[in-house]
């Protein structure tokens, strides 16, 4: 967790493990530094200031414009990469600015010389740390609109419902979605909190009346997936901000490979064509390998769409092959299915794929990460819906779930998109929720977990984050601005991306790549 | 030349904690990379560069907050932090947000974030923490108000804004105390925030809204005369005279000047505030910042007019040391800012 950094004089002894601990103050801020740090970062952040001060203005505005920043949460790499950027646009001021990665904290190269400035010891700093919880207690964002009465008598008993049924009292829970149902009638179920609630009861209903949620077909899913995409910006930033990472996940490599774990009608991949078409010194080899549940009547959906891909690489001169794998789930994927050859750059794409391995045990997701990793992938990106969709207790689960909805639908609902668009779109959600309310075991698959959840999975089974940067902020926040509604928000957490609805994010991006096996080995510690 | 020189930087890290000017010094280089010369902004990279933090409606440390917008025509937002509930025999829900104030008397603050107007909003991690210390230490609910920023809102949206808030803040029935039914407003706010309470305060008067108490943390004033402290001070703590007038340049009206009485409230075209049913004050000056000299007339003018005024001077205090709780100044502060407050509630409760 955090930078690999310690402020090693170079005595040649080996470095202390890393026990220094956070500085409590600036983390409650959102600036993750080490106390031993901090001294490093002063004396940098000084450079830097005196740099911008003396620099000529046109390569500061160059910095600004053209800089590509990573992580801002993390100071200690932040101000190393900004300074070697500053200092370097200075020495070469022809050179268009070349790419900082401020991944490693290794670009320390610049020699320190301003210690005689800070031998003033600081004012006094006694203040005690704030007390660091050592698990925060879980995340409940709640993003409301004004206040509707009937709507909260129904979120009332909304609740009271799903208590009842956490308590195993059916026989009252199903008094109680009757009187909803009523209750129902009197309020607007178009929009707003009727038309969510009105989702939720019919789970409720499902659930305790034991009738359950029948799982779409794949066709149906395919539909919804397809309506969903287009009435709403979630997919379309997922696809975009994925196709960004790759595009520089894929820099320098002649032979690519990208590994799509839910091909759908493949609505990601003609932007990713055409980029690579555009890529300065051409295009590489692009191969596809999309996964996808096998078509019940004979045919081969998977391949065909695969055509269609193959006809829009030709049309860009680019050089494609693609391979179908029908699968009904993950957990039946094999890695020799994928053919991945040995001198080809691979990016592994999970779209709302991975929470689905996420059931009981024996839980795929194992397994699943563990031959991800075996292929080595220069990027993994996985987006995923930002909220805990597992918790074992019925009533956190359901609790979360509302909120969420209820974001997500007045989301769309303010996006105003046209007619089918929009009730298929709806459809799509309420399986979500029918699936997250009703089912249990192997039969949920709507498992979602939170980034910081997902953060914490990955980098114990021996991935590290691949950092995104501000241009693919900067260029996700403007595709929002051609929605017609205002209220979408890109946020920046720690690395990752995050699209939401006004100040509650809704949907997470992350991109990630194998750690060195040894790393891997001691427990992906640090 | 103003900033950057080493013995401006000796002289800063010599007043605060090293920790402060880490997170200081960051602000300022942040700040500079978005502040174009042609009073243009980088808007995509602030949002991108601000360290924010979602609203949680579990309790932590004995507060929760949530998020509303308040008015969808100008999608104006408020994160609302309120003191957790003794019992919770389940999960908060819906309806225990806005579950009624149960006590006689319960401060409402309404507070405006700082960012020169057009930094930061109330979801930005400094701010979050800070209003969350609020909540524990006046007892208080506290209503942090995201108005909207500057270059791209000029004047007077902020203040429309809120006033938009004020108004919101005084007709909701769950926030009434118990003693009178009536909402007990206090506004606050750091740096432009500041500004924003004297505007908002003025506006309320004659409107039928009380408001009980304004608290100016190291308000936003200014003139188009360079004061002393401004001389004095220039580039020595964190600031420069030249980004106090690019922000000014980006908040008032195109064409005018810093005498401008959203900018000067007391100046050539300010308005008198004689006989008028202004709010008493707390106006929070730091010693080491540089527009201090504006602060203080801001509180003498007040005291001309007959108004109450508290001046809180921090001689070695700079701008922002109320972010982090790791100096004398932040307690100091804090206390001021309860007894200002809670002066009321016991008086009241006698």
């Amino acid at each position: 967790m955090g930078p690999s950094s310690t402020s090693n004089a170079g005595t040649g002894k080996p470095p202390p493990p890393p026990r220094t601990e956070l500085d409590g103050f600036l983390a409650g801020a959102g600036h993750k530094v080490r106390s031993s740090d901090l001294h490093h970062v002063a004396q940098r952040l000084e450079r830097l200031e005196s740099a911008m001060v003396s620099s000529p203005s046109h390569v500061v505005s160059d910095l600004t414009s053209d800089t590509v920043h990573y992580n801002p949460a993390d100071l200690v790499s932040w101000v190393d990469s900004l300074l070697s950027e500053l200092t370097h646009s200075y020495h070469h001021p022809n050179n268009s600015s070349a790419p900082t990665s401020s991944t490693s904290s290794s670009s320390r190269s610049l020699p320190v010389d301003l210690d005689d400035l800070f031998a003033i010891p600081s004012a006094a700093n006694n203040w005690l740390q704030p007390e660091m919880p050592l698990s925060q207690p879980p995340q409940l964002t709640v993003f409301t609109t004004m206040e509707e009465d009937s709507g909260i008598r129904l979120v009332h008993a909304l609740m009271t419902c799903a208590e009842l049924v956490q308590r195993g009292d059916l026989h009252l829970a199903g008094t109680l979605v009757d009187e909803m149902t009523a209750l129902l009638t009197r309020i607007n179920t178009g929009c707003g909190i009727g038309k969510v609630a009105g989702y939720f009861i019919d789970a409720l209903s499902r659930r305790v009346s034991g009738a359950g949620s029948a799982p779409a077909s794949p066709h149906e899913t395919e539909i919804l997936y397809h309506h969903f995409y287009e009435a709403s910006p979630y997919l379309k930033f997922a696809h975009f901000t994925a196709n960004q990472a790759i595009l520089e996940a894929f820099e320098g490599h002649d032979c690519v490979h990208v590994i799509d774990f839910s091909l759908m009608h493949g609505l990601q991949w003609p932007a990713l064509i055409q980029a690579l078409a555009l890529r300065p010194g051409g295009p590489p080899i692009l191969r596809l390998t999309g996964i996808g549940p096998p078509s019940p009547d004979g045919r081969d959906t998977l391949r065909e769409i695969g055509h269609r891909l193959a006809e829009l690489a030709r049309s860009v001169n680019v050089r494609f092959a693609f391979r179908g794998v029908a699968a009904s789930g993950l957990e039946d994927v094999k890695p020799w299915m994928l053919q991945v050859s040995p001198n080809e750059a691979v990016a592994v794409n999970s779209i709302m794929q991975m929470h689905k391995l996420l059931g009981p045990d024996p839980s795929p997701i194992e397994p699943v990460l563990s031959w991800i990793r075996g292929l080595n992938p220069r990027i993994v990106t996985l987006v995923e819906q930002e909220v805990n969709h597992n918790q074992t207790g019925f009533l956190d689960r359901f609790t979360e779930a509302l909120y969420y909805y209820s974001t997500v639908f007045d989301s769309l609902e303010a996006a105003c998109p046209v007619q089918p668009d929009k009730a298929l779109a709806d459809m799509y959600l309420q399986r979500e929720i029918c699936n997250i309310v009703c089912c249990e075991g192997a039969a949920r698959i709507e498992r979602h977990e939170t980034l910081a959840q997902w953060r914490d999975r990955l980098n114990r089974s021996g991935f590290r984050p691949l950092p995104l940067g501000s241009n693919a902020f900067k260029q996700a926040s403007m595709l929002l601005t051609l929605f017609s509604a205002e209220g979408y928000s890109v946020e920046e957490n720690e690395g990752c991306l995050t699209l939401g609805w006004h100040s509650r994010p809704l949907i997470a991006a992350s991109a990630w790549q194998a750690s060195p096996l040894s790393a891997a080995i001691a427990g992906g510690d640090n | 030349m103003a900033g950057g020189s080493e013995a401006n930087v000796n002289e800063s890290r010599r007043v605060v904690p090293l920790n402060t000017w880490v997170l200081i010094s960051k602000f300022k280089i942040d700040y500079k990379l978005l502040r174009r010369p042609d009073g243009t902004f980088d808007r995509h990279l602030a949002e991108y560069l601000d360290r924010k933090v979602p609203a949680n409606a579990n309790p932590v440390g004995g507060v929760f907050s949530f998020d509303m917008i308040i008015n969808r025509g100008t999608s104006l937002q408020v994160r609302i932090y309120r003191p957790s509930f003794e019992q919770e025999p389940h999960q908060l829900s819906i309806t225990d947000l806005e579950k009624p104030v149960d006590a006689d008397i319960v401060p409402v603050i309404v507070f405006f974030h700082g960012g020169s107007f057009a930094h930061s909003s109330a979801n930005s991690a400094i701010y979050d923490t800070l209003c969350r210390r609020l909540v524990g230490i006046c007892k208080a609910i506290v209503v942090s108000v995201s108005y909207r920023l500057a270059p791209e809102n000029r004047y007077p949206c902020a203040y429309d804004d809120g006033w938009t808030a004020l108004e919101w803040v005084s007709t909701r029935s769950w926030l009434r105390s118990k003693i009178d039914s009536k909402v007990h407003i206090y506004l606050a706010g750091d740096s432009s925030g500041g500004n924003i309470v004297h505007n908002v305060a003025l506006r309320a008067v004659d409107s039928g809204i009380e408001v009980l108490g304004n608290i100016l943390l190291n308000p936003m004033f200014g003139g188009v005369e360079r004061t002393e402290s401004e001389r004095r001070l220039d580039g020595k703590y964190f600031v420069t005279l030249r980004d106090r007038d690019w922000y000014w340049r980006a908040f008032l009206p195109e064409g005018a000047d810093r005498d401008h009485p959203a900018c000067n409230p007391f100046g050539p075209y300010g308005k008198s505030l004689k006989g008028i049913n202004f709010p008493k004050s707390l106006v929070v000056v730091a010693g080491l910042d540089l527009i201090q000299d504006w602060q203080l007339s801001y509180a003498s003018g007040l005291e001309k007019y007959g108004h109450k005024v508290k001046l809180l001077f921090l001689k070695q205090a700079t701008i922002g040391f109320y972010l982090l709780p790791n100096n004398d100044h932040f307690y100091t502060l804090m206390d001021e800012i309860n007894s200002f407050i809670n002066s009321d509630v016991n008086s009241n409760s006698e």
